[in-house]
Parts: structure tokens; sequence; C-alpha cells
């Protein structure tokens, strides 16, 4: 039955590793500790999957529990890291705004990286086209609120990627 | 800048991401969890494990000792481990209020801040208690070694009484600041990120 149970959470984290992949990549610029925060998500999803009942959607399910991994429960090793890289990505992206696409992804993942981490839930969950009611289902906030939020976002994104 | 520009933006980028294999996701189910909440719970377990493996060593030696000062030692170190067994399983039964991250992110940061404070308030508040009965209780192995005589000869002493008064204020002050600098750097500098996420969601 457990091996059973273990070759179903496989298989759909084996689907879904791109959405984990994301979170951690939002939270984390070290290599290691992404790794670390992976690893951790997939256990903390393991040690879930067994009470999940498909109330709500699995993508919904596995968002809330990736970021609330990412957000409250995991403590990293390195904590110099993060500060650091954001420095640097901060003057990367104080540079004109240009017509190159490649450079347009690294000043909008730069950008995204310089809001809060609530507010980087958000607009990741969006940039995925999660629709509101479900952002406001996993943030636990309500949906005029994910509205309001969002072009609040919306508009500090836009101040960081055009200095 | 629209939302949908930053969508088509998002969906062109594709970071280079490591796909794990099916062998790496089952070997990550097996590993130790490095959340706080289950870091706590494996220091309290190995902590209470000590405890009890001590108290057991004790209570055999103490039971083969002649009547004396040794064997009423044995006992006071043994009624102490008691204390701090009764110490442990509060902290695990605390810890183990914490709810996993199942619920939004709202609600487990509540949850979170709700429990982790309460565990530090316990925290503290055990030794506050803890550290005056460690003076005393040294206080009187030291001096009874030298003789229980002499020992409360000295003690009723006004300059022993007051020298008694300053180390044991000296080393309360002490000890309950670097215990205080401890918790704060281990737990308490989470604690204010997790309040600080939490007034982001509600502001």
């Amino acid at each position: 039955m457990e091996v059973e149970e273990e070759k179903k959470f496989i298989s759909l984290i084996n689907d879904h590793q791109g959405l984990i992949h994301k979170v951690c990549f939002m939270y984390e610029n070290d290599p290691e500790v992404r790794n670390d925060l992976f690893q951790e998500i997939v256990f903390q999803l393991w040690k879930s999957f067994s009470s999940f009942r498909g109330e709500a959607k699995i993508t919904t399910w596995m968002y809330r529990i990736a970021l609330n991994t990412a957000i409250s429960g995991f403590r990293k090793q390195s904590r110099n890291v993060k500060t650091e890289d954001l420095k640097e990505m901060h003057f990367n992206i104080s540079d004109s705004w240009s017509d190159n696409r490649e450079e347009d992804i690294q000043r909008l993942q730069g950008a995204i990286r310089q809001l809060s981490e609530i507010e980087r839930a958000m607009i990741m969950m969006a940039l995925e086209e999660v629709p509101y009611e479900e952002i406001a289902e996993t943030i636990g906030i309500t949906q005029n609120n994910v509205r309001v939020r969002m072009n609040r976002i919306r508009e500090k994104l836009k101040k960081i990627m055009c200095n | 800048m629209e939302l949908e520009e930053l969508k088509s933006l998002w969906k062109s980028s594709d970071p280079d991401f490591q796909q794990k294999d099916e062998v790496e996701i089952a070997s990550m189910l097996k590993r130790r969890s490095l959340s706080i909440v289950d870091t706590l719970k494996r220091s309290a377990w190995f902590e209470l494990s000590i405890t009890l493996i001590l108290s057991i060593g004790l209570l055999v030696y103490a039971f083969y000792l002649p009547a004396g000062g040794l064997k009423w030692t044995s006992i006071s170190i043994l009624l102490m481990c008691q204390v701090y067994t009764f110490y442990y399983v509060k902290k695990l039964v605390l810890l183990n209020r914490f709810n996993p991250a199942q619920e939004n992110v709202q609600a487990n940061l509540i949850s979170l801040v709700d429990r982790l404070s309460s565990y530090l308030k316990f925290y503290q508040r055990s030794y506050t208690i803890l550290y005056p009965v460690y003076f005393v209780l040294g206080l009187l192995f030291g001096g009874l070694e030298r003789g229980a005589d002499e020992f409360f000869e000295n003690l009723v002493r006004p300059r022993t009484i007051v020298l008694l008064i300053l180390i044991g204020s000296l080393f309360y002050f002490i000890s309950t600041r670097f215990t205080d600098w401890y918790l704060q750097k281990l737990y308490g500098n989470h604690l204010q990120k997790l309040k600080g996420l939490l007034n982001d969601i509600q502001g």
C-alpha cells in the first residue's frame, strides 16, 4: 500500500517538478540552498500527501505547501548569499531598459526578487496563469485584496524595471 | 507595462532547472527535514533521551550507595532530571501542536508565530526558575563538601549573605542575558521574520 502511494507521489512530483523548481528559483539564489529547499518542499509534500483528499486542485495544494515551506518553514544554512546577490541584481537592473528579450527576462526575474516574499508568491502565481480565486485561497486573503495588491505589485515592478 | 506583457516575458524565460529523476525524488522522501519545527523536535528528543538515560544510570547508582551525602546528592540530581523530563515532554507537546504546512500562507504564519512565541515564552520561564535552582544546588553541594557545620556557620554571617546575594544576582543576570541572546540568535530572528511576513499579508 505504502509502495503504491510512494509510486503515485513520485510520479506526481515528476509531472509537476517545474512548479517546485520555480518556487525555489524565486526564493533562493544559491544553487546549493535552492537544492535543499527543493528537497524540503518534496519532503513536506510527501508528509501531507496522505491527507490530500482532492478538495483543492493538485497544483493549488502544491503551491500552498511549496510556498509555506519556502516562506516560513525553511531555515537555510548560508544566510548572506541572498543579500549580496540582491545587491548585485539591483545593480544589474538599474541599467537602461533594453530591446534584448533575454536581458528583459533577467530584469524581470531580478525585479521580482526585489519584491517582498509575499508579493513574490503572488506575482509568480499570476504569471503562471493561476486564477485570482486560487491565489486568494493559497495566500489566505480575499480576491478583491488580490486584485488591489496585484496592481500595486505591477506598479512596483514597472518602477524597478524602468529605473 | 501590463500583466499580459509580463506573462509573455515570464513564459519565454526558461531557467536552467536540473530535472530530478525518480530515484532522486525517492531518496528525498527518506531524508531529514530542515524545517524549524522538525529541527526543534529533533533536539528536544535528543535532550529527553539523554536525560532519561542519565536518570536510569543515577537511579541504579543511588540504589547501591550506602546512606550518606553522596546518596542524597545523587537523589537530588535524579529529582532535577525528573523536572527536566517534564520540561522536555512539555516542549515536545508544544512542538507537536504545530500544524504541517497545509493551511493557506496567512493561516500558517499565524499558527507558526503563535506556537513559536509560546515555545520561546515557555523556554524563558523555565530557565528563569531553573537557574536559581542550579545556583542554590551548586552552593549546597559545594558547601556540604567542605563540612556541613562550617557551611551553616558561614551562611548566617552578614558578610557571606551580602556576598551570596551579589554573586547570585551576577550569576542570574549573566546567565539569563546569555540565554536570551542565544535564543534570539537561534529562533528570535526567525520569529521576527515571520511577524514581518504576517504584517505584510495583513497590511
